[in-house]
């Protein structure tokens, strides 16, 4: 451990350290870790202690950035970082990571440019996101390739404040990259986020949302285009008062021997009336060997919500397969239409101009995989 | 341009067409005419290129060439267009799109240049005034929330977008209101050349007051029973199925 770990929350790190000492990797028996076999993916060498980066182009104007390897963390980051202790994954980036960064948007304040944060190298990495009362920001977040790499992401959305996030996981068939947002609401917060993943030997990425203010939402969407490689989007969406909402909305295409997997998990708490979630979950099965594991989940312990759930794995449609090739389209450009037009529906939550971004990354990906 | 000899065709092991000959020549209207079940879907889809249909007889030549080996992609770039009985819904890709994309795939194929989307448009625009075919339709996903009407206007845009020289029509009446038919049948009628031939496949004398054809076939059990000139179609509306077919056999 650095010098710098010592000085920055060391009691949070201490504990975080000693859980993970006495949990170790999650294993396969852990239903969030079911569809996802870390510890065989990782083999011999294990998780380390090594430091991976981040990166940041320009900083919008009006946001505060405090690297978290650096003595004498302001307030804001006292208050919040590392807040959440249940995660094993995210207890290991606590324990075994000096670095990260820290980033807070005003009250009020609305950058026009949205804030771009890459995560590279390997090892574990630390982020930390506030945004106070009625800020509003776009964060495109994306990932390099790297042997392991283990991001820990602690977001903040104060009361009235809106984020609207963006990540894209390029394909990287060698890599084993596994991130863990722990997300909090304030009341008539919003978030809204869409994960675009295009596989590696191993990815997952997990969600904890809790909305804790009456009026939060939270808007989910993804879309995964596998050609040979694994995703996991894992989601916990805790909806702990009433009048919150929550949808759910992911696409996955699979081919080869791929594995996609969505499992999200809905919880409504005591007393949460007015609670109202949604969620659907799509596979489409390109390969004999292609697999897609859709667990769409509730568990509700108030009397009058509304939630819906569905998921469904298919192969490509036949009859429109014939309709377009009997109209001249080929049969691979018609069935890179047919996908694109599955994904379509996760595509067209994105908000602009990022949803061009994403569209092309799909197109892209679908040249490989139909 | 088309010449059916002698077609056997099974679907899943069971044997629909039993030696169907037929014979189109460009410029031609022929209709084929019969009851349910008598096998004029599975002509059309063989036509077209449908998987699941085998040729276990027989052979069909197109323009000298032979259809049953090609792909339907092919066999629409080189002119054969079917005009669906239920025409595909299509959800994520808008009509515009598919109009798009299908029709430089098909030039691309011909070898001929592609056309922009400015292009493609000014065409499309053109044909779909004609057809009651709205920009709102155009902008839509394709086929989706379409009204039977709507559905079968947009085929025979495709049709006069594509300019096939082979059109096959698939019941294209099913599900029209006279003003539809009417509508569908002008458009029909405005594409009639003497390099075109059309078939229409039909349960109902209906569509031929409107669309009339230079040969009627009557399709039963597989196979063409008997032939004649448009006045057929009033014999077969006046006697019905049941008494050609008896006095036939």
């Amino acid at each position: 451990m650095s010098s710098a770990t010592a000085r920055i929350l060391p009691e949070r790190r201490a504990e975080a350290l000693a859980r993970w000492n006495a949990r170790g990797l999650p294993t396969r028996r852990i239903e969030e870790w079911k569809y996802s076999d870390l510890k065989a993916a990782l083999g011999e060498a294990g998780v380390g202690a090594v430091v991976a980066e981040w990166l940041i182009g320009d900083l919008p104007f009006g946001i505060e950035l405090f690297d978290l390897s650096q003595p004498d963390p302001p307030d804001w980051v006292l208050a919040q970082f590392g807040a959440r202790a249940d995660n094993a994954m995210s207890d290991a980036s606590l324990a075994l990571s000096a670095g990260g960064v820290a980033l807070r948007v005003p009250a009020g304040f609305a950058p026009d440019a949205p804030l771009k944060l890459d995560f590279t190298g390997p090892g574990h990495v630390r982020a930390l996101l506030v945004l106070e009362a009625g800020a509003a920001l776009t964060l495109v977040e994306g990932a390099g390739a790297a042997d392991f790499r283990n991001v820990g992401f602690e977001i903040v959305v104060g009361e009235g404040a809106s984020l609207n996030h963006v990540r894209l996981s390029p394909a990287a068939p060698e890599a084993i990259l596994v991130e863990e947002i722990g997300l909090t609401l304030a009341a008539r917060a919003l978030y809204t986020a869409h994960f675009a993943n295009f596989g590696a030997k191993l990815s997952r990425v997990e969600l904890e949302i809790a909305l804790q203010g009456e009026g939060a939402a939270a808007h989910l969407s993804g879309v995964s285009v596998l050609k040979n490689d694994h995703a996991d989007v894992t989601t916990h969406v805790i909806h702990a008062v009433g009048n919150t909402q929550s949808t759910q909305l992911f696409r996955h295409v699979a081919g080869g021997r791929s594995r996609a997997v969505y499992q999200g998990k809905v919880t409504v708490a005591k007393g949460a009336d007015g609670a109202d979630s949604r969620q659907t979950a799509k596979a489409l099965l390109l390969g004999e060997a292609a697999e897609a594991d859709l667990k769409p989940e509730l568990e509700i312990l108030a009397d009058d919500v509304k939630c819906a759930h569905g998921a469904a794995v298919g192969d490509l449609d036949t009859d429109s397969l014939f309709y377009l090739r009997a109209r001249g389209i080929p049969e691979a450009e018609a069935r890179r239409l047919l996908l694109h037009a599955f994904l379509e529906d996760a595509i067209a939550e994105i908000a602009d101009p990022h949803r061009a971004t994403v569209r092309d990354a799909v197109n892209a990906a679908l040249e490989g995989v139909a | 341009m088309l010449e059916i000899k002698n077609l056997h065709v099974s679907v899943g092991g069971k044997a629909i067409l039993n030696g169907l000959t037929l014979r189109i020549d460009a410029g031609e209207v022929h209709a084929i005419m019969g009851p349910n079940g008598s096998g004029k879907s599975t002509l059309s889809y063989v036509l077209a290129g449908r998987a699941g249909y085998d040729i276990t007889e027989g052979s069909i030549l197109y323009n000298g060439e032979d259809l049953a080996a090609m792909a339907p992609e092919v066999r629409a770039a080189k002119g054969v267009f079917l005009a669906m009985q239920y025409p595909v819904e299509i959800p994520g890709v808008t009509t515009m799109t598919f109009l798009k994309t299908a029709l430089n795939a098909q030039r691309r194929a011909r070898g001929e240049p592609e056309m922009d989307a400015i292009g493609v448009l000014k065409s499309v625009r053109k044909k779909a005034a004609t057809l009651n075919v709205s920009e709102e339709m155009l902008k839509r996903a394709l086929n989706v929330g379409f009204s039977g009407g709507e559905k079968k206007r947009l085929e025979i845009l495709q049709m006069a977008l594509f300019e096939p020289k082979l059109a096959i029509l698939d019941e294209t009446d099913s599900g029209l209101d006279i003003d539809a038919l009417r509508l569908v049948a002008e458009g029909v009628n405005a594409l009639r050349s003497p390099e075109r031939a059309m078939l229409v496949i039909t349960h109902y004398q209906r569509l031929l007051d409107y669309i009339v054809p230079d040969r009627i076939h009557v399709l039963s059990a597989g196979r063409i029973i008997k032939e004649g000139g448009k006045e057929l179609a009033l014999e077969l509306e006046a006697k019905g199925y049941e008494q050609i077919v008896k006095d036939a056999a």
